[in-house]
């Protein structure tokens, strides 16, 4: 049984970036099998697979499209986003799918636009992606050429476009409604909700967005069932993931694992364990705007719920390692700043507040802290709590800062007491 | 009507409103900077946060954002909690990272909406120990100044200029803290409606450079209510004034808006934000002059000309005095001319004195035609005379003829937001309220139907979904089709070009299918023909629904519709002087009294110069020197609009008091006191003028006018007279804080000197009197104890955006009702056209076509050359480029213009700017014929300047 459908075409030998290598691989399967499915069959089938959004929020992907309206009153334009702006520190997944399967991600778009009845998708990839997006370019050109995109795809009454939209660069572009704005040429900045994109989005007609990940998962879920794409999952969750190390283990990178797999098998297993002579003493299980978890949460499944009571969040599964010689305001401090330059500026907790910890940790790193300069760190942090700000950015930026002071707090304040960073 | 809860008290709140603007209307002080009352919510500042509690047993409640909450009937909140009180000081701690503690030089400090709110926050001790990120400031033109450090970001300039305003040359730059609100470059701010960014800004970012030149604090400048004098709309202003220190005279500092829910609500435009500096002007007439007996001689004096010097008032009253008496002998004629830029008082005292027979209107026969035919218009009982609110309402709008961006441009800011309205409509269907701003923004969609149909079109031309760019005939033509199709005639039957045709049959189709259609027509294309068809199709509109049709009307000047109550239909213009002063064979000595009036931008050249030079003296009342006082033989000083008191009637017919704001300096005074100061000087006086005489107050002449035309019967309940108190005390102009009374005028007098007393209004000239809020619509320095910004006229209002409390907005005229004349398009016989020349159509100019304000230091700076518009093919046609320097000549006069070349003027025609420098004089000959030539380079060198 296939257990790998979002790496099965990549390894070290048999990468299919080409159409007929693809194709021999059983590729567009199943899309010409969705060609003859009803859209809202489709829809069902994945709401049923339980698949979950690999961009982080982990919503049900088959819901988030049953909210686009359907029928004869709907809007006669739709849009399907792929949102391919993978700018989350730490994480590199979704460029793997894309540099080294690329027509996967374009035969997920197929179902899922044909599936909400679009029939022009954009692709918005992170401007530093090249390969990726040269190779995402041919495969768009290849596909059409095949007849599987472009007018009356395979003899059936359904066209598709897909367009290439290389971002100019913006973490928050990774922000859905962001994304939207930069994509119509407006400044990438959030939308206020509701409106929800699935009503009201790219240039106001409904419009779904969705991970790379989650539209690689489309193809063989469609194919093989969901009943197949449950089995997948060890744990609560339906499928396999990509999962990533970084940090000072052995044997950094990303692997395509059953949803539920613990985090110490991955980062002792896959990663090859920690380098010679350091100790895990933390780790952000999904990307840099997530919580710091400790050593005692190593054997956690990776599942979506079983992460977030955890008080984290599985983010995008990209783990990233902190050992017991790295100094941890360090690294907060250089997750501060990304965030902090990052900000789009809109609203003030965000666009203030980060600049502000920045320079309060960068202090505190230089060991000219103050003691009650950890009060005005957490203070901030709760002011950038969810819902105090206008979209999710400055919470996910508070978040390693606000588990750092609690698990590192010791660490704090020695940099504080002896006016240096202890780690240097 | 939804009931909450907020820190233990209840309130029942207006179901349609969010949770912040229901809180500000019960009166509850919640700090706030992104939301604006007429531009909604966007959530962006964070700083109006509360706890929303889900039920009575819920004891931690969330926060929430109460300018993004809805209010929920039943709901709980409050506003006290302590982590509300923390999380909105925290807030202002964030802004105040990078906010410069400049406010001592700072020209927002002491009205300034930041340091409000930082005050209501309770934020009062600095954490932060960094250094502040700092910004490069821009050029942005004569009008705003830009300091950039201030900015904290809340993003109400941009939504004010590009969402509101249609501008698209002022925009957020950058991210993060560095984010800079700027224009590409340097360069002076497109829109009309930049001024506004000065109010909107919530701190020193954008502010009125031209108040800088003059600056003082808010509380030190006395104010009171006025009216703009620079269009028709009749928008509510609050001048402020205050002497310069040194014994120096007074200064009026700046004009900002005065919300008047039915007419500008919280916004002006530039020309009447920043056109009260004529008033400044060096040309400003202070003292009494008379001409010396000789001539001048000299190269730069025309024929004619004549040099003045200053005279004691008493000996100029005594002379004007003289000639009533020698009228009353049967010895002198005394004609008057009479303006549409000055008060119905003013106009009226000018009337009595020289008896109706002698009045005219001061303006040419054609204006006096348009002016009649709109009134006319507005009688018809099927008409219904939309306010601004009406207007944004509208879901159809069909423009005739008229370039309201630049004539009535606070209107054309409501037909912007008019233009959202199908985007609204989609809103409610999804259940968005529409207060979410960005949210209804977010949905795109179409533009309801905006329809152009005249020469030009500058601000709304973006938004507008179908235009058409033609002569005045032709649209009439156009907009008379339209009436028919409305009335049922067969398509086939109408005599217009396919397109044409195609073009009227769709929006007669828009028109039909609106629920709340607007017509907008009126003078400034100078066509009867355009009027009549606009009347004709909004009655039509009106016939087909059974209900009266939203049709507004733009008069010429500030006060065309109120002088038109004086005069009986087609009397009283400057022709039918012409004719009989030329035609008199009466050789008793005439003596000419000109009131507030440049005879020489109302008349044609012709008439003016048959005018003057058949008079035996010229005798002009005026604010600043002009061309006609170059013929004058005395000049009194008189009182511009914020000197003195008096009532304008606006487009709709609304008849509007405007109050003093300071006593004019020098001997200036209002033009009426000066005639009533002669009349008493008088030793024969007829029962008439006993009565002129007796005059004491402005109000005398508000109820003698009220009693005497039957429209202006409202007059006499416009306002409570010089003797209304509240307990006891009049109205305070100046703040309680006003600061210096005794040390400003020490240099001349140590001792202080009594304050002014006003003979006209209830009002002091001084700190003296009442200043609460709410009280009296008299007050117009807006403020509230802990609310010195503008933002405080929410204490002034009924309910946030409601009518402002205790206002009576002005009464409308009463005029007898009366159906539209009977008027069919006529074939006109193609007027007879000597070889080459073309009509001459005006363009109407935002800066500069309107007299006074053109006079004003930063607004003179911006006018436009004068220049020729030609369509592109026109020009191809006779060999002319676009910048080639060219003679325009009409009526025997020549004029050096510069080529513009257009791809909308209609073929056939010249644009050409209506009013401003050195073109004045054409424009009373619109719609005449000129002909063009090109100047050749090195014959323009050696013929300078235009004749």
């Amino acid at each position: 049984m296939l257990t790998n459908p979002l790496t099965k075409n990549i390894g070290p030998q048999n990468h299919a970036t080409d159409i007929v290598r693809y194709q021999d691989n059983g590729g567009y399967r199943g899309w010409r099998k969705a060609l003859d499915m009803a859209p809202e069959d489709i829809v069902k089938l994945v709401q049923d697979g339980g698949l979950r959004g690999r961009g982080g929020a982990g919503f049900n992907t088959g819901l988030k499209w049953s909210f686009v309206p359907r029928g004869k009153n709907s809007p006669p334009v739709k849009y399907l986003v792929c949102n391919a702006d993978e700018m989350e520190p730490g994480t590199f997944k979704d460029r793997l799918l894309m540099e080294r399967d690329p027509h996967l991600l374009i035969e997920g778009m197929a179902i899922s636009a044909y599936a909400i009845e679009a029939r022009t998708a954009y692709i918005f990839i992170r401007g530093e992606y090249h390969v990726a997006a040269a190779r995402l370019e041919q495969a768009i050109a290849e596909a059409r050429e095949q007849g599987l995109l472009g007018s009356n795809i395979l003899g059936s009454d359904y066209s598709l476009d897909i367009y290439l939209h290389r971002s100019a660069g913006n973490y928050i572009c990774g922000e859905e409604t962001a994304l939207l704005n930069a994509l119509e040429g407006r400044r990438a900045v959030p939308r206020a909700k509701p409106p929800f994109p699935q009503v009201s989005g790219l240039w106001g007609k409904p419009t779904v967005v969705n991970n790379v990940e989650t539209f690689c998962n489309i193809p063989h879920l469609i194919e093989m069932g969901p009943d197949w794409y449950r089995s997948l999952g060890r744990g609560d969750d339906a499928g396999s993931k990509l999962f990533g190390v970084s940090g000072k283990v052995r044997n950094p990178g990303t692997w395509e694992l059953p949803m539920g797999t613990p985090v110490r098998e991955i980062i002792e297993h896959h990663a090859g364990g920690m380098q010679d002579g350091l100790q895990l003493k933390g780790f952000l299980p999904g990307g840099g705007s997530t919580d710091f978890l400790g050593p005692e949460h190593l054997d956690l499944p990776m599942d979506y719920d079983v992460i977030g009571r955890a008080g984290s969040r599985l983010g995008t599964g990209t783990i990233i390692v902190l050992d017991d010689h790295t100094c941890p305001v360090g690294l907060v401090l250089n997750l501060s700043q990304f965030f902090a330059r990052e900000s789009c500026g809109w609203c003030t907790p965000c666009r203030d507040g980060l600049p502000w910890i920045v320079k309060i940790l960068q202090r505190i790193e230089n060991g000219e802290g103050l003691p009650e300069d950890l009060d005005l760190l957490r203070e901030q942090a709760q002011r950038m709590g969810p819902g105090n700000t206008f979209c999710a950015l400055a919470p996910g930026a508070a978040e390693p800062l606000q588990s750092a002071l609690k698990l590192f707090e010791q660490d704090f304040i020695d940099h504080i007491r002896k006016g240096c960073c202890p780690y240097q | 009507m939804p009931t909450i809860t907020v820190d233990g008290e209840q309130y029942q709140v207006d179901e349609d409103q969010n949770l912040l603007s229901a809180c500000l209307a019960q009166g509850i002080n919640l700090p706030y900077f992104c939301w604006h009352p007429a531009m909604g919510s966007v959530g962006a500042c964070r700083q109006c946060a509360v706890i929303e509690y889900k039920d009575a047993a819920d004891q931690r409640g969330r926060l929430v954002m109460s300018c993004m909450t809805p209010v929920r009937d039943g709901g709980i909140y409050s506003v006290n909690a302590e982590d509300a009180r923390e999380f909105r000081g925290g807030i202002i701690e964030d802004l105040m990272t990078n906010h410069p503690h400049d406010c001592p030089v700072c020209e927002e400090g002491g009205e300034c909406h930041l340091q409000d709110m930082t005050e209501m926050s309770g934020h009062t001790s600095r954490r932060y120990r960094g250094t502040k990120r700092t910004h490069r400031n821009q050029y942005l033109g004569p009008f705003i100044n830009h300091e950039m450090n201030r900015c904290i970001a809340c993003y109400r300039c941009t939504r004010f200029y590009r969402d509101y305003a249609g501008g698209d040359d002022l925009q957020p730059l950058g991210r993060n803290n560095q984010v800079y609100f700027g224009r590409q470059q340097d360069g002076m701010l497109e829109n009309g409606f930049s001024g506004n960014l000065v109010e909107v800004c919530p701190t020193g970012v954008f502010t009125d450079k031209t108040f800088s030149e003059h600056f003082v604090r808010k509380w030190d400048l006395q104010t009171a209510p006025s009216i703009c004098e620079h269009c028709a709309v009749g928008c509510n202003t609050a001048p402020g004034a205050r002497e310069a220190g040194n014994g120096q005279d007074v200064i009026l500092r700046r004009v900002v808006n005065l919300y008047n829910r039915a007419i500008n609500g919280y916004f002006l435009c530039d020309r009447g934000r920043f056109g009260y500096d004529y008033v400044n002007s060096d040309a400003r007439i202070k003292k009494v002059l008379s001409a010396r007996s000789e001539e001048i001689i000299g190269s730069t004096a025309t024929s004619g000309d004549k040099v003045h010097v200053e005279i004691p008032p008493k000996q100029a009253v005594r002379q004007l005095a003289e000639r009533i008496d020698a009228v009353q002998r049967g010895q002198r004629r005394l004609i008057g001319i009479g303006s549409p830029r000055t008060s119905l008082e003013n106009n009226f005292a000018l009337q009595k004195l020289v008896t109706r027979e002698n009045f005219y209107a001061g303006v040419d026969r054609r204006e006096l035609e348009l002016v009649q035919l709109l009134d006319n218009i507005q009688r018809d009982d099927r008409i219904h005379r939309p306010d601004t609110p009406d207007i944004e309402a509208a879901d159809a709008v069909l423009i005739l003829g008229e370039d309201i961006d630049n004539t009535a441009p606070r209107i054309a800011l409501a037909v912007r937001q008019a233009a959202r309205n199908r985007q609204k409509a989609h809103a409610q269907q999804l259940k968005i309220p529409l207060w979410q701003d960005a949210s209804v923004r977010q949905l795109r969609g179409d533009y309801s139907p905006i329809i152009f149909a005249g020469t030009e079109l500058s601000g709304l031309a973006d938004i507008a979904g179908a235009t058409l760019f033609d002569a005045p005939e032709k649209v009439a033509r156009f907009a008379e089709a339209i009436a028919q199709l409305i009335g049922g005639a067969d398509t086939a039957s109408l005599a217009l070009p396919t397109e044409e045709r195609e073009l009227a049959v769709r929006v007669t189709d828009i028109l039909a299918a609106a629920e709340k259609p607007l017509v907008i027509s009126g003078c400034s294309s100078r066509s009867t023909e355009i009027l009549h068809a606009a009347g004709k199709l909004a009655t039509s509109l009106a016939d087909r629904s059974a209900a009266p049709c939203q049709l507004y009307l733009v008069f010429p000047e500030v006060n065309s519709l109120g002088i038109a109550q004086l005069f009986e239909r087609d009397q009283g213009h400057l022709e039918e002087l012409a004719n009989r002063l030329q035609s008199s064979r009466d050789n008793t000595p005439t003596t000419l009294l000109i009131l507030e009036n440049d005879l020489c931008r109302r008349g044609n050249r012709e008439t003016v110069e048959t005018i003057l030079s058949r008079a035996d003296e010229v005798i002009l009342l005026d604010s600043l020197l002009n061309e006609t006082a170059r013929h004058a033989d005395l000049i009194y000083p008189a009182a511009a609009t914020p000197e003195s008191q008096g009532t304008f009637v606006n487009n709709n017919g609304l008849a509007q008091r405007f109050y003093a704001v300071y006593e004019g300096v020098g001997y200036i005074q209002e033009s009426w006191r000066w005639l009533v100061d002669a009349v008493r000087f008088s030793t024969h006086k007829s029962a008439a003028l006993s009565t002129v005489a007796g005059w004491q107050h402005s109000t005398d002449l508000s109820e003698a006018l009220a009693r005497e035309f039957s429209p202006l019967a409202g007059l006499a309940e416009l306002g409570p007279d010089e003797g209304y108190r509240i307990d006891g005390l009049k109205v305070a102009r100046q703040s309680h804080r006003y600061s210096g009374r005794t040390a400003i005028r020490a240099k001349n007098r140590v001792a202080e000197l009594p304050p002014h007393q006003d003979p006209d209004a209830p009002m002091s000239f001084s700190m003296e009197g009442i200043h609460n809020p709410g009280l009296s619509s008299l007050q117009a320095n807006i403020w509230s104890p802990g609310w010195n910004s503008n933002q405080s006229i929410l204490k002034f209002q009924q309910g946030i955006g409601g009518a402002r409390k205790g206002a009576n907005g002005g009464i409308p005229l009463r005029r007898q009702s009366q159906p539209l004349p009977e008027w069919h398009f006529h074939e006109t016989a193609e007027s007879q056209t000597v070889d080459s020349q073309l009509q001459m159509l005006p363009l109407y100019r935002l800066f500069g076509s309107d007299e006074l304000s053109a006079r004003a230091a930063a607004i003179s700076s911006v006018i436009e050359p004068p220049f020729a518009a030609i369509n592109t093919l026109d020009a191809a046609d006779l060999n002319i480029q676009e910048g080639d320097r060219l003679e325009l000549e009409s009526e025997s006069q020549r004029y050096q213009v510069e080529a513009r070349l257009s791809a909308t003027q209609p073929a056939g025609t010249i644009g050409v700017p209506s009013g401003i420098p050195p073109l004045e004089s054409l424009a009373a000959t619109f719609p005449g014929r000129a002909s063009l030539k090109r100047i050749e380079p090195d014959l323009a060198t050696e013929s300078g300047d235009s004749q």
